[in-house]
C-alpha cells in the first residue's frame, strides 16, 4: 500500500460497491475502464479488497474459538479404543502368523547387512499435494503417483524434470528415495549424494543423509554407510549407527 | 452429521458462506469438526492439536471460497474439501522437525504451517496479514463497528441502530475506523 494514497470516503465507498457487486451496469462498465487505465487506481482497489478480507478474516477468526464451545467435549478414551483395536487385530492374527513365519525363513537365510537394510528402510511418506501449487505442476505430479506406490512413473516423470534442474535438493532427494524402493540402490546413489549437498537448511537434509547411508549399506560399502548415517541427526540412523558398529 | 447443512446445496452453502451467514457458519462448522479430529487424534495429536489444526483449515476454506478459488464439483464437495485441507496441513506439521522434535504442541509450528500456503502471492497474503494483525489491534468501538458493517454484512443504518447513532455519524465512523485501520497497516510495513 503506498503512503501517498489518499481515498475520499466517496472513493471508498465506489470501492466497496463494485467489490460488493452492487454497481449498475453502467457504473461497472465505467470502473472497469478506469480499472484498464490507470494502474494506480488498480492498486488501490486491491488494497481495499485485501483489507475487507482481512477485516473479515480476523472477525472469522475471533468467533471461532465462540463456535468451539458448542462442540460437545470428547473424552480421549484409551480403553475403549484398545478393545477394539484388540478385536480388530484379532482377525489378522492368523494370517500374520503366516507371514511371520515366512518372513522369518527368509530374515535368517539373508545376510545381515541385507536384513538391516530391509529393516531399516522406511518409505518416506511423501510431501503433501495440495491443489494450489501450479507453478510446480510436474512435480506434484509426481508426488501422486509416488504416494499410489507407482514409483517408476514418478521416476520417469522426475527424471524429465531433474534434467532441467540437477540442482533441485529435494527433487534430487524424492528421486533417490523411489529409485530405492524401486530397487534401484546403485542409481539412487548419485541423486542422494547430489542432495546432500544442499545447504544447511535444507528439510530433508538428515533424512537424506539416512537413505544415502542405508543405500551404501545395501550396496555393501559399510565405511561409506557409517559415515553418512553418522550425519544425520535422526533417531532411526542412530540406533542403526550403533547396531552397525557392535 | 452433515444432515442439517445438507438441505442446503452446495452453491447455496457456498454463497450463505460468502455471506458471512452466522447460522451456516456455525453448522458448517460443527458438523465438519468431528472427522478431523478422529483423524488427529488417531495420529499422534491431542485435542488442542485438531483444534488448531482445524480452524486454521476453516480459515483457509473460507478465504478459498470468498476468492472464488473454489467451485464444487459434487454435493458434498466443500465437506471434501475441508478435510482435505485440515489432513494436509496435519501431515505438514507431522513431517516438521519441531514436532518430530517435541511432542508438546508449538504454536509456531502451526503458525509456519498457516503461513506457508504454497501460493505465488506471497506479497497479497503478508498485506492480508499485516491487516489481520492491524485489526486485531484496533480500538474497540471500531473494531465494533467495522465487524458489524463488514462481516455481518448489515446496512449503515442497522449499524447506526445498533450503536445508537445517527446514521450518518456511522457513515463517518466507518471512514475514519477504515481510515485508521489502513494507516496501522502502512505504518507496520
Amino acid at each position: 500500500m503506498k503512503d501517498n494514497s489518499n481515498i475520499s470516503q466517496e472513493l471508498l465507498e465506489i470501492i466497496e460497491s463494485y467489490i460488493n457487486g452492487t454497481m449498475n451496469t453502467r457504473e461497472l462498465n465505467d470502473f472497469n475502464q478506469l480499472l484498464d487505465l490507470d494502474e494506480d487506481f488498480k492498486t488501490k482497489v486491491e488494497d481495499i479488497k485485501i483489507m475487507l478480507l482481512g477485516i473479515e478474516n480476523q472477525s472469522l477468526k475471533t468467533q471461532l474459538d465462540e463456535l468451539h464451545k458448542d462442540i460437545p467435549k470428547t473424552k480421549v478414551k484409551e480403553s475403549q479404543d484398545k478393545k477394539v483395536r484388540y478385536l480388530y487385530y484379532s482377525k489378522f492374527a492368523a494370517a500374520a502368523a503366516i507371514i511371520i513365519a515366512i518372513g522369518s525363513i527368509w530374515f535368517f537365510s539373508t545376510p545381515k547387512n541385507e536384513k538391516l537394510y530391509a529393516k531399516y528402510f522406511k518409505l518416506d511418506p511423501g510431501l503433501p499435494t495440495t491443489m494450489s501449487t501450479t507453478n510446480n505442476f510436474d512435480f506434484y505430479d509426481g508426488m501422486v503417483k509416488y504416494k499410489h506406490g507407482d514409483y517408476k512413473i514418478a521416476i520417469e516423470k522426475w527424471k524429465v524434470i531433474s534434467e532441467k534442474q540437477p540442482e533441485n535438493d529435494t527433487l534430487n532427494y524424492f528421486l533417490g528415495v523411489a529409485l530405492m524402493v524401486d530397487k534401484n540402490t546403485s542409481d539412487a546413489i548419485p541423486f542422494l549424494e547430489r542432495s546432500v549437498e544442499a545447504e544447511d537448511e535444507f528439510i530433508f537434509l538428515n533424512d537424506a543423509y539416512y537413505y544415502l547411508g542405508l543405500a551404501y549399506l545395501k550396496e555393501g560399502n559399510i565405511d561409506l554407510a557409517k559415515k553418512n548415517l553418522s550425519l544425520s541427526k535422526t533417531k532411526l540412523s542412530k540406533t542403526l549407527l550403533s547396531k552397525l558398529n557392535n | 452429521m452433515g444432515k442439517s447443512v445438507q438441505y442446503l446445496n452446495q452453491l447455496e452453502l457456498i454463497n450463505a458462506i460468502k455471506s458471512n451467514d452466522s447460522y451456516t457458519l456455525e453448522r458448517f462448522y460443527n458438523d465438519n469438526y468431528k472427522k478431523i479430529e478422529l483423524l488427529v487424534l488417531k495420529n499422534n495429536g491431542s485435542l488442542e492439536h485438531a483444534k488448531d489444526v482445524y480452524q486454521d483449515a476453516f480459515i483457509t476454506v473460507w478465504t478459498h471460497i470468498k476468492s472464488n478459488k473454489f467451485t464444487p464439483k459434487n454435493e458434498t464437495a466443500l465437506e471434501g474439501y475441508i478435510y482435505r485441507i485440515a489432513k494436509n496441513k496435519w501431515i505438514d506439521i507431522l513431517r516438521s522437525k519441531s514436532f518430530k522434535n517435541s511432542n508438546t504442541l508449538n504454536y509456531e509450528i502451526l503458525e509456519f504451517v498457516g503461513s506457508d500456503d504454497s501460493e505465488s502471492n506471497d506479497l497479497k497474503n503478508n498485506k492480508l496479514k499485516l491487516t489481520m494483525l492491524a485489526f486485531k489491534n484496533l480500538g474497540q468501538p471500531c473494531k465494533e463497528l467495522l465487524n458489524i458493517f463488514y462481516f455481518e454484512k448489515k446496512s449503515l443504518k442497522d449499524v447506526a441502530s445498533k450503536l445508537k447513532i445517527k446514521e450518518s455519524t456511522a457513515r463517518n465512523k466507518k471512514y475514519r475506523c477504515m481510515e485508521k485501520l489502513r494507516a496501522m497497516v502502512l505504518a507496520s510495513k
